[in-house]
């Protein structure tokens, strides 16, 4: 009760006295309860807080109820792996891990090429709770690192809002963030990947840095370095940091408000931030080296000549001189960050932009010269109806958000309005960056409800005021209007506020039945397990995938090799335990190309193909049982324009008929006879899927499929799961006799 | 350097020659001052080099709403994907072309008019919380503050309805449910429902 011992200074609303020494009083009464204002408003805010943890934690948990405890999707499967092998063998083994287990005969140096971040923080977790005897599996910690990590962010949420605004806007960012569909997206129980930790380092980040530029403290620089480190450990997402605090320390240079403050916190966090990212292998010398980086140097460059101008302004009392010097100076400055720029791209030192970001600013050119990024559908551009998806209400407050921080312009202001628009503009380039967008959106929309509610509430509250001198309404107008309009309005006035905050009311209960509608039905499956409405309306789960691994892992020899899809490699790696040919990586496209050429060949060719990999079995992913629509047939297309990016002789009009892709007996020969689809159709046309529909159905292509009596010669069926979903061959080794 | 000259010559209007008596330490200038300028007459001007003012906040706001407007109508997209400006269905018993307004079928897509027309109405939304910002200031006129509280809330209670309405009434099992999987989203084929399988299996 009470809390804290604050001195007792009392508000302008009623107070209480509280008797903090029970020992004195005679009796105890619940007046001795009654807490002033102030510890009233930090108990409320508390209470807030701790029941928004709460509930960021358990909204994620729709699956981990519904299914079981267990890693969704693919990439999460690598990341899963890769804890396991730090859990067991250490952080140095970990640190220098040569995996021989993928991409055969390549392998991959895991170590150099991995973002640690993620796996050492659900590591330390781990540790820290078998220290304190809990000694639980660490798929547990994997699978609920993400939902622990989203009501840390809520918390940096809270303490960002009351940076920007003040608590209230605060409290709201919070809440809006806890359950905001963009983010729980990728922040589900189960959806371990690098994202659940990353919106949480970038969010610190750009907090320490804010507060960082408020205060001009060196500590707090200092804390927004190392909240850099780890976002560069955590995400290759860093790229956005490094890019949009250099800009935003720009706009502050143009618009006039260049201080110390500025000065001390961009140059600690940029120095120290480099020095620390350095440290991470994967990323090396890339802050040197690389063009990406290159704006953040600039800036610095920048930053340098400020200050030395400034310093000198100081010293010459003559402004003439030193509009001279200062022209002069900033003429050479530029020339020689534009000649040292110049020189350093001309030789080749600093790398261009890779694709990757490179098609952030320019979105057509993943279309053209990188399939595989192209064939993502988390890279495809933003429709409307996704945003609205994902934001719902935010869409309305973001503008008003906007308003209101442009009437009260600070340095923290400028700062979110710029993330917030950034973000915004990327996030409508690739769906998938709607989730670096959500904090944006969440604490301006929180300024925007927060400032709409407090004059709402201050309009209810007008009551008292006019009593005293009526000094609050301001202007002469409304003054020389005598007290009795003044009075006849007021209760409209209050009628039409609480109105009005019932509406508002209204709206944020409509977002969060939204947001959890969406989690439950949208964002809460965990796509290794299939879901589907039965005839009666029971839920049917196809547990096909995992079927189809754990049988790779009892029935087939610990050495043998898998050629499949890269989709499924890291699953494939992670639960059944056998070296795979190409995974999510993605790093090797020849590679990837190969053996999409095996796929769109035919049976001969692709035979060679796999017998020069050492290929033991070949897994493939068909639908056209259950109607599954995500299955290769669907990705085939795919594969022929990355095998015939880099093999000329695999053509893509070769597999089509007018333009159009057909399995049926329309279909091409070429797609008739190739290795993918003989192996998704072998025996397939035996087999009745629908009522009233021939045998060889397609249920998800839709129409009976070609060719129907399918003979293997190389390959024989090893195993096919109980719904069709995954089908294992075996490559038999060559004739001995012909 | 060069541009100090100029301001120098117009100063003084006629030839270059009586520009230069203020002396100047500039070697360019006289150098300048030989080779050309010695034959050359440079025509009176009433240049003025252009000084930069900052806009005002709300002069930025004003631009920052409309490239909002712009990113949340999926211009990226439409830019992109190049989808048309309606769609369009014939109807299987009179034959006549209809126009579908609505994308259906896949999770991610839109035609050009619909998101256009769903961004403005987020756009209205917001404005019309800016309004009822307006309309509490205090400095103004009671009928201007009352104009803008009234029409504040239509235009939040317009573009609510117009945006989310539908949304509440035609059903959420008909909405689209997106897949965020790695997998590619269907090209060229047919049939790309999403997968939610409420189709009825062989029974």
């Amino acid at each position: 009760m009470g809390g804290k011992s604050e001195p007792a200074k009392s508000e302008s609303m009623a107070t209480t006295t509280t008797s903090p020494d029970l020992i004195n009083s005679s009796f105890f009464s619940f007046k001795s309860l009654k807490l002033k204002t102030k510890q009233q408003e930090l108990l409320l805010r508390i209470a807030i807080l701790g029941l928004v943890y709460i509930l960021a934690f358990i909204a994620r948990l729709f699956s981990v109820l519904r299914y079981e405890s267990m890693i969704h999707e693919f990439d999460p499967y690598f990341n899963y792996r890769t804890t396991l092998f730090l859990t067991e063998k250490g952080f140095y083994e970990f640190w220098n891990w040569f995996d021989s287990e993928s991409w055969y005969p390549l392998g991959r140096i895991i170590g150099g090429t991995l973002y640690p971040g993620l796996m050492v923080t659900a590591a330390l977790i781990y540790w820290a709770l078998r220290f304190l005897r809990f000694f639980v599996h660490i798929r547990e910690v994997c699978v609920l690192t993400a939902p622990f990590f989203a009501s840390n962010t809520t918390l940096v949420a809270y303490f960002f809002g009351k940076e920007i605004w003040d608590t209230g806007a605060g409290l709201v960012a919070a809440v809006l963030i806890a359950i905001c569909p963009g983010y729980i997206s990728r922040s589900v129980a189960g959806s371990y990947d690098n994202e659940a930790v990353a919106i949480f380092a970038l969010l610190l980040t750009f907090y320490l840095f804010v507060k960082a530029v408020n205060t001009g403290s060196l500590a707090w620089a200092l804390g927004s370095a190392f909240g850099y480190f780890y976002m560069v450990s955590a995400w290759g997402g860093y790229v956005f940091i490094i890019n949009l605090v250099p800009l935003y320390v720009l706009v502050l240079l143009i618009t006039g408000r260049y201080s110390m403050r500025l000065y001390i916190a961009y140059n600690c966090m940029y120095i120290l931030g480099m020095l620390l990212a350095m440290q991470i292998r994967f990323v090396g010398f890339q802050h040197v080296q690389s063009g990406e980086h290159m704006g953040a140097m600039g800036v610095f460059l920048l930053m340098q000549v400020f200050y030395f101008l400034d310093w000198v302004k100081y010293q010459l009392n003559d402004t003439k001189l030193f509009q001279t010097f200062l022209r002069i100076t900033v003429t050479s400055a530029i020339l020689v960050g534009g000649i040292a720029l110049g020189v350093g791209t001309a030789s080749g030192y600093i790398s261009p932009w890779t694709g990757r970001f490179y098609s952030l600013l320019d979105p057509t050119y993943a279309k053209d010269h990188i399939p595989i990024i192209a064939s993502v559908s988390e890279h495809q551009p933003t429709a409307w109806s996704s945003f609205m998806f994902d934001y719902h209400i935010l869409l309305f407050l973001f503008p008003a958000g906007l308003y209101f921080c442009f009437k009260r312009l600070s340095d923290a202001t400028i700062f979110i309005v710029m993330y917030g628009l950034t973000s915004l503009y990327f996030a409508g380039v690739m769906v998938r960056l709607i989730l670096v967008a959500t904090p944006a959106v969440c604490l301006i929309s929180a300024i925007a409800v927060s400032a709409t509610v407090k004059n709402l509430t201050s309009l209810l509250r007008t009551k008292q005021k006019v009593s005293q001198t009526g000094s609050t309404k301001g202007a002469g107008s409304s003054k020389a209007s005598s007290k009795v309009t003044l009075d006849q309005s007021q209760p409209f006035q209050k009628n039409g506020a609480i109105a009005l905050l019932v509406g508002v009311f209204y709206l944020l209960s409509r977002y969060a039945i939204h947001c959890t509608w969406v989690t439950s039905e949208a964002y809460s499956s965990p796509s290794i397990v299939l879901a589907a409405r039965g005839a009666h309306g029971n839920r049917i789960l196809f547990d096909d995938y995992r079927e189809a691994y754990y049988w790779l892992r009892q029935n087939t020899p610990t050495d043998a090799k898998i050629m499949s899809w890269w989709d499924y490699g890291y699953q494939i790696t992670a639960m059944g335990n056998r070296t795979v040919i190409v995974d999510n990586n993605t790093w090797n496209n020849t590679h990837i190309a190969t053996v999409g050429r095996a796929m769109s060949s035919n049976e001969d060719e692709a035979y060679e193909i796999m017998r020069s990999l050492d290929v033991n079995y070949v897994l493939v992913v068909f639908g056209g049982v259950t109607g599954y629509s995500s299955d290769d047939i669907n990705k085939f297309l795919w594969m022929v324009r990355i095998g015939g990016g880099v093999f000329p002789v695999i053509k893509e009009p070769d597999y089509l008929v007018n333009g159009e892709f057909r399995v049926d007996k329309g279909a091409s020969p070429k797609m008739l006879n190739c290795l993918m689809y003989k192996l998704c159709y072998y025996r397939f046309g035996e087999l009745t899927t629908e009522y009233g529909k021939p045998p060889g159905y397609d249920r998800a292509r839709g129409g009976e499929i070609g060719n129907k009596d399918i003979k293997l010669e190389h390959l024989e069926e090893a195993y096919t799961t109980s719904n069709w979903i995954v089908r294992i061959y075996r490559v038999k080794p060559p004739t001995n006799r012909l | 350097m060069a541009p100090r000259s100029d301001s120098q010559t117009v100063a003084t209007g006629s030839g270059v020659s009586d520009g230069s008596d203020q002396s100047s330490i500039d070697p360019i200038f006289h150098l300048l001052r030989i080779l050309p300028f010695s034959f050359l007459r440079p025509p009176r001007l009433r240049l003025k080099i252009p000084s930069f003012t900052l806009p005002s906040p709300m002069t930025v706001y004003a631009l920052i709403l409309l490239t909002y407007f712009l990113v949340v109508s999926g211009f990226v997209y439409d830019v992109i994907v190049e989808p048309p400006g309606i769609g369009s269905t014939q109807d299987p018993v009179t034959g006549t072309i209809r126009p579908v307004v609505f994308m259906s079928g896949r999770v991610n897509g839109q035609y050009i008019i619909e998101g256009l027309s769903s961004g403005f109405m987020f756009v209205l939304g917001g404005i019309g919380i800016v309004m009822l910002d307006l309309a509490l200031d205090k400095n103004k006129a009671k009928s201007v503050k009352a104009s803008y509280a009234v029409a504040g809330v239509s235009s939040i209670v317009i573009g609510y309805v117009m945006s989310f309405w539908r949304k509440q009434t035609t059903g959420r099992e008909h909405s689209r449910i997106p897949r965020r999987s790695k997998t590619v989203n269907g090209t060229v084929l047919r049939h790309d429902e999403p997968f939610s399988l409420l189709s009825v299996p062989a029974s």
